[in-house]
Parts: structure tokens; C-alpha cells; sequence
């Protein structure tokens, strides 16, 4: 009797789930197993666009190409230097909104401004801030003497890239903020309480008991900025365009143009599907590292 | 009886979403709409011509959609729409450079039959030979682009120089004029985009030198001609140059901008930025010259063509109206409708002598003898390919990652590799 029951509850809830199951079988699945197939291929623009299997051969296109090594190069340096930048002002930002103080509750909304931005238009505002001429960047810095000749940020490799990780940082340290505040706020005050009377100072509270207890939280925010900044196109899409000299091109622009500029379905499939397992590996990574920090 | 009330949820869920995507099949019944994708910024002044369509053809209507203002944002939406081949589009608003790719890619309807002798001698020869691919016409030009040189007339006047023609007159015209950072001597656009390669083939070709020539494929790009072109644009910027270092950044609008707030004395762009400079506020209103790119030897240069024109998708279920549609939008009357407000310059020979058109741009008169020595982008398939391997090591060897013979060097080689396999 039970044993039907509980059968039976079993069914509804795989039927509950089939739509959802289904739909995103049908939108995410279908199309990122057709872009897998596709890698396999040599579809490109011929007379029309023709497709043939070519097995490994796309695929092995990109170990002889300069410009794929470099965009992987780039998107490794941009994801290491943005997470990292985000991940240390988040802790920061994310500690300060964790005390109590006067409009705390106003701060934490107005925080959250720049991760709730369309990328498009904060990206255009940030080539704009550092722009040369017009940009504020160069202002600032020139009226506090820190430069004497303005920068032209955008028009050099290590600014523009400068420039790019700023920016994102600017977007995404409130969402990273958001993730540990929350974290924090799970961590028991009676915890400290105790540390405390038993006198533990700020930093050996911090470093001894809330930092171990935010592992959980820090692991989170770590792999999805990573997996998001792995894959960054729109903010350099809009602000380098992937120059200069394709010192800032990133794996999902270089797919991008090899799809819609060049007709290259194949090729950029198979770019695609490589960032894509570099990815995988990178989150693989972090959960890996984390977990066995957890059990030490 | 749960079980039941479960499946009904699920096959529900399943099909909610459907109704919705069989919405507008009715409208088509009532008569024939077109579509056409726009730049949002353009769609104002495409209604007119829009309304006096439906006007000459009952029944018929052209639908237009809102698309992004930049170009490259707009070619991958074209791209992806006549991709998926069901017909959104029955016509393409194109740039000058899609016509081989789209053609090639077999995209477009060619138009040679619709289109004869007397239809072709109306447009400017160059802008309408940028449409032929392989001997077939695919395109008709709408509004057309060539790159000019604007000076500041008051300074030069004022300091008693000629209007430079040659390189080392521009040089020196800058440099004389110029007191950087207030106020520089050259502007152009060096970002990593088609830009670039706009004002850099003039350069190029000032210097006698050549890209790609489209019939043997052959590349000019690691020859002295071209380093001489390169290291023009390298001494421009470089500290002590006649160009701001941020011009390695700058597209159209920021040296627009610039120029029109006085702070340069020459500046490379296109037509649009005449009416633009002349409105009230533009701090060089009235004081404005242009001339045709320099040259070497001082004989008046070849600006890079560019402009937009009108094709047919191959998978539109109406390519009669499209047709007719084309033939509306080339004739005087639609392209007093579309240029006389925006300022673009008109693709029919005759609109340049229109008194209507000359009334609204005075400027058209000056741009007839500059349209009609303008150089086209090679026609190949692979344009945007060899476009891109341009871009990366122009921009390479402006930031001084490349030197200019290493930059040429292997933009030479890449671009015959792109070539080589081409269609």
C-alpha cells in the first residue's frame, strides 16, 4: 500500500518535471548539442554555406592559429584578474555592509545599482570614462598629478585590458558583495561572541572563524564569476572591440566573428566548444580545491 | 485522478507558449507586407518613403524594423535572419562590403533581370558596380559614402596655407596649426574596425599602392608603397605627431566630436559630417572647407566608397514587390524624401543636380567629382576575413606591438592564406 504510494508520488513528480525538463532540453540542449556536432564539421561559406564531416580536423585548426592562442591567452588573463579584483572588493564591500550603521539598508540597495545595468550601456559608459580626451579617468588622475599627459587607456594592450577589468569590476563586485554578505550573515555571532571574550582580536575572528565559515559562499561566487568572465563578450564587444590589435579579442568574440563576419560555422563552433571545456575544467578546479579545504 | 490533473499540467505547459507564434499569419490575407531591418536612427526619415510605397502600390506595405546603429551589430543580425532562411526579410538594407559574402552565401535574388541598361545609368557607376558579384548584380545603391578631407578654411586662411593635397602639405599644415593637446592637427579613425581600413586604404592608395586586387588576388600589402602608408599613420600618432595618441581608439563620432568642438584643424571622415559641423552650435560652423584625400603627388585622392543599398532575400515570398520597392526607392522623388532631411549623400547622378536636394545640402555639388574617382573594397567573398587580418595588425603596429614591415609582412601572408581557399 505504502509502496504504491510512494510509486505514485514518484510519478507525479517526474511528471511535474517533464515540462521544464522538456523545455530545457528543447532550448539549451538541442542547440548546444548541434553547436558540439557542428565542431565536427567543416560548414563554412563556399558556393552558399556547404557542410561536410571533417572529424577532428576543425577542431585541431585551432592548435596552428595565433590569433586562437592569443584570445585564450586573453580571456585567461582577463577572467584571473577580474575574479580576483572582484572577489577581494566584494569581501571588503561585503564586510563593511555586514555592520550596522545609519541608512545600511539604503547603501545595500544603492550597491546593487551597477550588477542590475544593462553590460551594453555601462560598458559604453566606461569607454567614455576612459576616452582620451573627454574621459574622466584621465581628469581625475591629471588634476591629482598622478599623470602628467593624458592616456590614451583604449589605444594600448595593458590599459585597454586595464580598463576592461576595471569596468567589469565596477559591474560585477556588487554581485559578488551580494553573495558574501549572505554568507556572512549565516555566520553565528555566538561564534564570536565567544572568540571574543575569549580574546580574539578583529583580525584573528576574521582570519579563524569567518573566512573558514564563508568557504561555502566564497567557492559560489568565485565559480560563477569565473564561469562569466570565462565567457565575456559584451563588455568587449562595446569597448575594445578586441583591440588593440587584438590584444583584448576574447574565445567568445573570436567565435562570434568566426560565425557572423566570416561564415565559419564550423570553426567557430569548434572554438566554442574548446572554451567551453576549458571552462568546465576551471569550475572542476575550484570545486575540487574547495571541497578538500572543507574536509582539511 | 492526481495522475490525471499532473499530465493536463504538463502537456499545458507544453503548449502555452505555442498560440503566440502563429499571431501575425492573418496580416499577410488582407495584402502583401514587406520587412526590411533599419537602423532605428534611420527609420524616421524610411516612413516617408514607406507611406508614398503604399501609396503607389495598394495593398502592398513595408514593414520596418527597428535595428541597432552600428553596423557590425546590424551585419550579424542580417546574417542570422537570411540564415535561418524562413523569409523574415524580403529585403536587405546592406553595406557596401556584404554584397560578395551575401551573395556567395546565395542570399540575395540577383537583379539582372529586373534591372537594365536604362535603370543602371541612373545611379553613380562606382556605387552600382559595388553591387555585382561574379557578373551578377545583387545590390542597387541607396545613399552613398566617400571619405573626405575637412580642413578648419578660417585657420588656414588666417595663417595664409593653401588647403593641403599632398601628404607632407597635410603634415605641415597640421603641424604649423596645431597646439596639442588644446587643439590637434589631424583626426581619423584608427580603432580596430572597418574604419580603419577606410582611411587606410586611401592613404595606401595615395601612396600608390594597393590591397587586394580583386581579379588576380593579388595582395600589395608587403610592398614599399604600403609600408611608406603605414608609417604615415605611425608618425602621426607617435609623441610630437600631428594626431592624438587616443586616435588608435577613435571611431567616427569621437573625431567628429572633436572637430566639431574646434579642437582639430583636419579631420578624415565621411559626408554626414558636413551638415552636422554646419548646425548652429558647432563651434566650426562656417568655417569649414573639404577636399578629396591628398596624394603624393598632390593630384586629388580616391576616397574609400562605402554607403548602403537595397537587395532582395532570396527566400522572400514576395519578390515582385521587393523589386518594386527597390525601383521606388531609387527614383529622384524618394531620394529627395530620404536625403534632403538627413543630409546623406543620394546614389542617382541626377539628385546632384536636383534644386531641391542642392537647396536642403549645398554640399552635394562639391561630393559629385569626389564620388566619382572613389576606390571600392575589394569584391571577395572573404571580405570580412581579410578586413579583420587588416584591422589587427594596422592596430598592432599603430601601438607599437609590430614594427610596420612585421605588421605588413603578416598581414600580407594571412591575407593570402584567406584568399587562398576562398571561393
Amino acid at each position: 500500500m505504502t509502496g504504491s504510494l510512494a510509486r505514485r508520488a514518484r510519478h507525479e513528480r517526474v511528471l511535474l518535471l517533464l515540462p521544464v525538463v522538456l523545455l530545457l532540453a528543447l532550448v539549451v540542449g538541442v542547440p548546444a548539442l548541434r553547436v558540439v556536432l557542428l565542431g565536427f564539421t567543416r560548414t563554412e561559406l563556399a558556393d552558399g554555406v556547404v557542410s561536410s564531416w571533417a572529424g577532428l580536423a576543425t577542431h585541431a585548426r585551432t592548435f596552428a592559429d595565433g590569433r586562437f592562442l592569443s584570445a585564450l591567452r586573453n580571456t585567461a588573463v582577463f577572467t584571473s584578474l577580474s575574479v580576483s579584483l572582484e572577489v577581494t572588493l566584494g569581501m571588503a564591500l561585503a564586510l563593511l555592509l555586514d555592520r550596522s550603521f545609519r541608512g545600511r539598508g539604503a547603501l545595500r540597495a544603492v550597491v546593487l545599482v551597477p550588477w542590475a545595468l544593462p553590460t551594453s550601456v555601462m560598458a559604453l559608459a566606461w569607454a567614455w570614462i576612459f576616452h582620451d580626451t573627454f574621459g574622466m579617468a584621465n581628469d581625475l588622475l591629471s588634476r591629482l598629478g598622478l599623470i602628467e599627459a593624458p592616456v590614451a587607456w583604449l589605444a594600448r594592450p595593458a590599459t585597454a585590458m586595464a580598463a576592461l577589468v576595471v569596468a567589469d569590476a565596477w559591474k560585477t563586485t556588487p554581485f559578488v558583495a551580494l553573495i558574501l554578505l549572505a554568507g556572512l550573515q549565516a555566520v553565528p555571532s555566538e561564534v564570536l561572541e565567544a572568540a571574543r571574550v575569549d580574546g580574539a582580536g578583529s583580525w584573528q575572528r576574521f582570519r579563524r572563524i569567518t573566512l573558514p565559515l564563508l568557504v561555502p559562499s566564497l567557492v559560489v561566487a568565485t565559480l560563477f564569476r569565473s564561469i562569466q568572465a570565462w565567457g565575456a563578450f559584451d563588455i568587449v564587444y562595446v569597448m575594445t572591440g578586441g583591440g588593440p590589435g587584438g590584444s583584448t579579442e576574447t574565445l567568445s568574440l573570436y567565435a562570434f566573428q568566426s560565425w557572423f563576419r566570416y561564415l565559419d560555422f564550423g570553426y567557430g563552433a569548434a572554438i566554442a566548444v574548446q572554451g567551453m571545456l576549458v571552462a568546465l575544467l576551471l569550475a572542476a578546479v575550484v570545486v575540487k580545491l574547495a571541497s578538500r579545504r572543507e574536509t582539511a | 485522478m492526481n495522475r490525471r490533473r499532473a499530465w493536463t499540467a504538463a502537456i499545458l505547459a507544453l503548449l502555452l507558449p505555442v498560440p503566440a507564434c502563429h499571431g501575425d499569419e492573418g496580416r499577410d490575407r488582407a495584402g502583401v507586407t514587406l520587412r526590411m531591418l533599419v537602423p532605428a536612427n534611420e527609420r524616421p526619415f524610411w516612413l516617408p518613403l514607406a507611406e508614398s510605397f503604399s501609396r503607389a502600390r495598394p495593398g502592398v506595405s513595408l514593414e520596418l524594423e527597428e535595428g541597432p546603429v552600428p553596423t557590425d551589430l546590424r551585419e550579424s543580425l542580417t546574417t542570422s535572419a537570411l540564415l535561418s532562411g524562413d523569409g523574415a526579410f524580403d529585403l536587405v538594407y546592406l553595406d557596401v562590403t556584404w554584397t560578395p559574402k551575401l551573395a556567395a552565401a546565395g542570399w540575395l535574388r540577383p537583379l539582372d533581370d529586373d534591372f537594365g541598361e536604362g535603370k543602371r545609368a541612373e545611379l553613380l557607376p562606382q556605387a552600382l558596380a559595388a553591387g555585382i558579384y561574379r557578373g551578377r548584380l545583387y545590390r542597387l545603391p541607396f545613399r552613398t559614402d566617400v571619405g573626405l578631407l575637412y580642413y578648419r578654411a578660417d585657420l588656414l586662411a588666417a595663417a595664409g596655407i593653401a588647403p593641403p593635397r599632398t601628404f607632407a602639405q597635410l603634415e605641415e599644415t597640421a603641424r604649423r596649426l596645431q597646439s596639442p593637446p588644446d587643439r590637434w592637427g589631424f583626426l581619423w579613425q584608427g580603432a580596430q574596425y572597418e574604419g580603419l581600413v577606410c582611411f587606410f586604404l586611401e592613404v595606401l592608395h595615395g601612396h600608390g599602392g594597393f590591397w587586394i586586387e580583386p581579379e588576380s588576388l593579388r595582395v600589395g600589402l608587403d610592398r614599399p608603397e604600403a609600408e611608406a602608408a603605414l608609417a604615415f599613420l605611425v608618425r602621426a600618432r607617435a609623441p610630437g605627431g600631428i594626431s592624438p595618441p587616443g586616435v588608435a581608439a577613435y571611431r567616427e563620432e569621437e573625431t567628429r566630436q572633436l572637430f566639431q568642438g574646434g579642437r582639430a584643424v583636419l579631420l578624415r571622415s565621411w559626408p554626414y559630417v558636413w551638415r552636422l559641423a554646419q548646425r548652429e552650435g558647432s563651434a566650426v560652423a562656417g568655417r569649414l572647407g573639404v577636399l578629396p584625400v591628398p596624394t603624393l603627388s598632390g593630384a586629388p585622392g580616391s576616397g574609400t566608397l562605402g554607403g548602403w543599398g537595397l537587395a532582395v532575400a532570396r527566400a522572400s515570398r514576395h519578390p515582385a514587390e521587393a523589386v518594386a520597392f527597390l525601383r521606388h526607392a531609387t527614383s529622384l522623388e524618394s531620394q529627395r524624401l530620404f536625403c534632403a532631411p538627413t543630409g546623406f549623400a543620394p546614389a542617382r547622378i541626377d539628385a546632384y543636380s536636383d534644386p531641391a536636394l542642392l537647396a536642403a545640402n549645398p554640399f552635394l555639388a562639391e561630393l559629385l567629382p569626389i564620388h566619382a574617382s572613389a576606390t571600392a573594397r575589394p569584391v571577395v567573398a572573404r571580405y570580412a576575413q581579410a578586413s579583420d587580418v587588416l584591422q589587427r595588425h594596422l592596430t598592432a603596429a599603430l601601438a607599437g606591438l609590430e614594427t610596420t614591415r612585421e605588421a605588413l609582412a603578416a598581414a600580407a601572408r594571412e591575407t593570402r592564406l584567406v584568399l587562398g581557399d576562398s571561393p
